[in-house]
């Protein structure tokens, strides 16, 4: 058998998460649930927020899950992972690895309360969040954290909000541990579950993870797109250990949004025969804002 | 277990999963490219496939004997070759092209020191083929004739066998002992090697024909051609083949204060650069301007640097002498119009703007043509001879290759039609048509995902320091550090070949890359592949390519 590539040194691949399921070619999601499963290892528990990931990974009776799994309801992923962590606890077992997922909405809207709370009490989970920028599972509507000027279906002109920011949020909380991600960058997501696992107390990690079905870009382009969200400013990758903002990754060259807006059909209606519309410097000016703010 | 957990009706455990293969309209497929290295090689080396077994296995010796599968003389061609396999390199188009040439020459330099012997294919076949030359064709056809079991023999006009590697290239290009030791290892094969025998004048050409199943002509291009110039007659008029080769035999040539060379191709670089070595000033006429000079670009480099006098626009008219040994020659001064049938500016002289040049010593290297003496083949002029596309001549049996049928070409050039008339004698003897499968597309460095890459300096072999160049006939380059080639070889882009990075392994969203257990190699498992291209797209090297389901 081939040695492993020293390629992939400090790299999981453990199928924790299975061939066989039902999500969309090129998810991302998908792909981040497993380099999630992978490095976290076989000792971890996972509780799934209702959304894409557990309709596409888990139908009886044929889970790919291969990690103990459990799905209660769309906003309540954090406090079952809480109730988890209570149990083991009164029963002093473990340690074990508890990770509560959730898409977008569950996580910045409908189950916003339950992860305030889990990080509020101070339990011993790890919440990953995979923004993919809205309720693609339900047919794309807007969540709080679609983007500025993107389409959804109801928001067909673009939305005219601007994204929540969760990881500021998460990290308001006094919780120990807070990083971002995203699933071009294999080696940073499963260094950064890896160092969240050896962290007592609540953490949250939040990767951006491409929809090709709801960001309307094929699905091949899912890590390059992940890439161009983080080259333009739009998507900065930071760690916040103890409310400090540090390892923020530095952009090699930075891009203009236009690169990152133009493969997505959800941004096409701002390029009118090409030509980018006002929306596009406002979205440029959010990007310069985080360069700015993070010192990209 | 035969008994399920309290509250399950179905053991998971043996649920099949479900196959979304099903789902899939393109699928992914490995395709091994042809690399731009590998197709600009005139010797059909595997560039990238000795680049590659370097940097992954840091093999030194398996190196060598992947290079030698098409090239017996890699240390040789490490030195001399203008390596047109750097100029097609991808990394050009993203810092600067892999170091392809001095690897080669740290590559067969290694097999040198080592004594490492190439290898017999089969065993040995009863049938004789002779070789006429023991240049880089004659040798590179007996060579794999020789690996395929025939009894071969090379007859050769000189003392030496090497042909113009021994008798035209300088030895500060290529030292003799290594093309010697290149020599020996190859005769180890068990080839045959009969010197000062000159085919035509020695022994008859129907003799071969008749003694041997078939024949080989590598006889080069040995006969310098001097251009009509009055007085060229005199003592101290050399052609540049002529003087090489006395130089490279070892005896002395009485070249007087000033040398004029004439001609502007790599004949008329060597003899500029071995003249300036003897002590000589040494200056090169010329009749077009650089930019057309048929030389190599780095050998008209170094002879600069080595204050060779360059003058363009100048082409001689007349040889003056003084008894009979030369005092000077006239030139007169040329202006370039509209292009010739050769694509160069054509040089029309300007009336009235003679001039004379002092000089002892003039050196035409004006053009090379085949010694014919005694060989009746069907020619394409006088110069060259006619060969079809199996390299047979219009005698039935003989073959013919290297300059003596491609014009003045490089060592590489000749030992790829070397190998390629090697092929062909054995169908001919066999009686079987070559089925010549068609290489497969060249991939550009658009096809290559380079964000895996990262920029590195290229290594640069340093040349010796100008004034300790030209007290002797040292190597110009000295010997190259082993680790720093590694080092370069891991510069190598793998174009269209797998070079085990993972990403495919890793960014496929449904697990359907496996490393198979059989090979040790990435597969798909197309049960469960979507289609979705994501490993297509991210591969840095454009091995994996997306085509219609079959």
């Amino acid at each position: 058998m081939r040695e492993q590539s020293k390629y992939l040194e400090g790299v999981d691949k453990k199928d924790l998460f299975a061939s066989g399921h039902r999500a969309c070619g090129g998810c991302g999601q998908a792909l981040a649930a497993r380099l999630v499963a992978d490095a976290a290892g076989e000792n971890t528990i996972a509780c799934v927020a209702t959304g894409c990931l557990e309709v596409f990974s888990a139908p009886y009776p044929d889970p790919s899950w291969r990690i103990p799994f459990l799905h209660s309801l769309f906003e309540n992923a954090a406090a079952v992972a809480s109730g988890v962590d209570a149990a083991y606890k009164a029963l002093k077992k473990g340690p074990v690895n508890i990770i509560a997922q959730g898409g977008d909405g569950s996580t910045a809207d409908i189950g916003f309360q339950s992860i305030s709370g889990m990080f509020e009490r101070g339990h011993n989970v790890l919440y990953v969040c995979y923004d993919n920028e809205a309720y693609m599972n339900t047919g794309v509507q807007r969540s709080s954290f679609t983007p500025y000027g993107a389409r959804t279906s109801t928001t067909p002109t673009g939305n005219t909000t601007r994204k929540k920011n969760m990881p500021m949020l998460a990290a308001d909380h006094g919780i120990p541990y807070v990083a971002t991600a995203t699933v071009d960058d294999f080696r940073d997501l499963q260094l950064k579950i890896r160092k969240a696992l050896t962290i007592e107390g609540p953490k949250y990690i939040h990767i951006l993870a491409p929809c090709p079905l709801g960001w309307g870009h094929p699905g091949d382009l899912t890590v390059e797109i992940c890439r161009l969200a983080k080259d333009t400013g739009l998507f900065p990758i930071y760690e916040i250990i103890d409310g400090k903002v540090t390892n923020v990754r530095k952009i090699p060259v930075k891009v203009p949004v236009a690169e990152y807006l133009k493969p997505q059909g959800r941004f096409k209606h701002l390029f009118k025969r090409g030509v980018p519309s006002e929306e596009v410097d406002a979205i440029q000016e959010i990007a310069n804002q985080n360069i700015e703010r993070f010192n990209l | 277990m035969d008994k399920l957990p309290l509250g399950l009706a179905l053991d998971l455990r043996k649920v099949v999963p479900y196959e979304t293969g099903s789902w899939r309209t393109l699928m992914p497929v490995n395709i091994m490219q042809t690399p731009p290295c590998n197709h600009g090689c005139p010797a059909g080396n595997d560039i990238r496939g000795f680049l590659r077994t370097l940097a992954e296995k840091k093999d030194y010796e398996e190196a060598w004997h992947v290079l030698t599968r098409t090239n017996p003389l890699p240390a040789t061609c490490g030195r001399v070759c203008p390596h047109p396999c750097e100029d097609g390199c991808n990394r050009r188009d993203f810092d600067s092209p892999v170091a392809i040439n001095s690897a080669e020459r740290a590559v067969g330099d290694y097999g040198l020191e080592e004594n490492l012997e190439h290898k017999k294919l089969i065993a040995a076949r009863k049938e004789k083929v002779a070789v006429v030359g023991s240049g880089p064709a004659g040798l590179s056809c007996a060579f794999h004739l020789a690996k395929r079991g025939f009894q071969v023999k090379i007859f050769e006009a000189y003392g030496e066998p090497g042909g113009m590697m021994r008798y035209g290239i300088p030895s500060y290009r290529l030292p003799n002992y290594i093309l010697r030791q290149e020599l020996e290892n190859i005769m180890k094969l068990g080839i045959e090697l009969e010197c000062n025998i000159k085919v035509g004048v020695n022994i008859p050409m129907d003799q071969l024909v008749q003694h041997y199943d078939a024949v080989f002509m590598g006889i080069g291009a040995q006969r310098g051609l001097s251009i009509d110039v009055p007085g060229q007659d005199a003592r101290n008029v050399f052609t540049g083949v002529e003087f090489l080769r006395e130089v490279n035999s070892g005896k002395y040539v009485d070249l007087g204060k000033d040398v004029v060379v004439i001609g502007g191709g790599n004949t008329a670089m060597d003899s500029a650069r071995v003249a300036k070595r003897l002590g000589a000033n040494v200056s090169v006429v010329y009749r077009r301007t650089r930019v057309e000079m048929p030389a190599i670009t780095a050998e008209i480099d170094e002879a600069m640097e080595e204050r060779i006098m360059f003058r363009y626009h100048t082409n001689p008219v007349k040889i003056i002498q003084d008894d009979d040994r030369v005092v000077g020659i006239m030139c007169v001064q040329m202006e370039l119009k509209e292009p010739d049938a050769s694509g160069r500016a054509r040089p029309v002289p300007i009336a009235g703007s003679e001039s004379v040049i002092p000089a002892d010593t003039v050196i035409l290297a004006t053009g090379q043509a085949v010694e014919y003496d005694g060989i009746e083949v069907h020619k394409i002029d006088n110069k060259w001879i006619s060969a079809n596309e199996n390299l047979m001549t219009s005698i039935d049996g003989v073959f013919a290759g290297g300059d003596a049928v491609l014009g003045l070409e490089t060592v590489s050039a000749a030992i790829g039609q070397g190998t390629r008339a090697a092929s062909a004698v054995e169908d001919y003897i066999d009686g079987s048509v070559e089925s010549r499968l068609a290489s497969p597309p060249v991939i550009y460095s658009k096809d290559l995902n380079t964000y895996y890459y990262q920029k590195t300096r290229r290594f640069e072999k340093e040349a010796l320091p100008i004034h300790m160049r030209l007290k002797h006939f040292k190597e110009l380059y000295p010997a190259l550090d082993p680790e720093a080639i590694i080092d370069e070889a891991e510069r190598c882009f793998s174009c269209g070949l797998c070079y085990n990075c993972g990403n495919c392994f890793m960014y496929c969203p449904d697990n359907a890359v496996k490393i198979s257990e059989k090979t040790g190699l990435y597969e798909f498992d197309l049960d469960f592949c979507k289609g979705c291209g994501l490993c297509a797209k991210e591969c840095p090297c454009h091995y994996i390519q997306m085509t219609l389901e079959k």
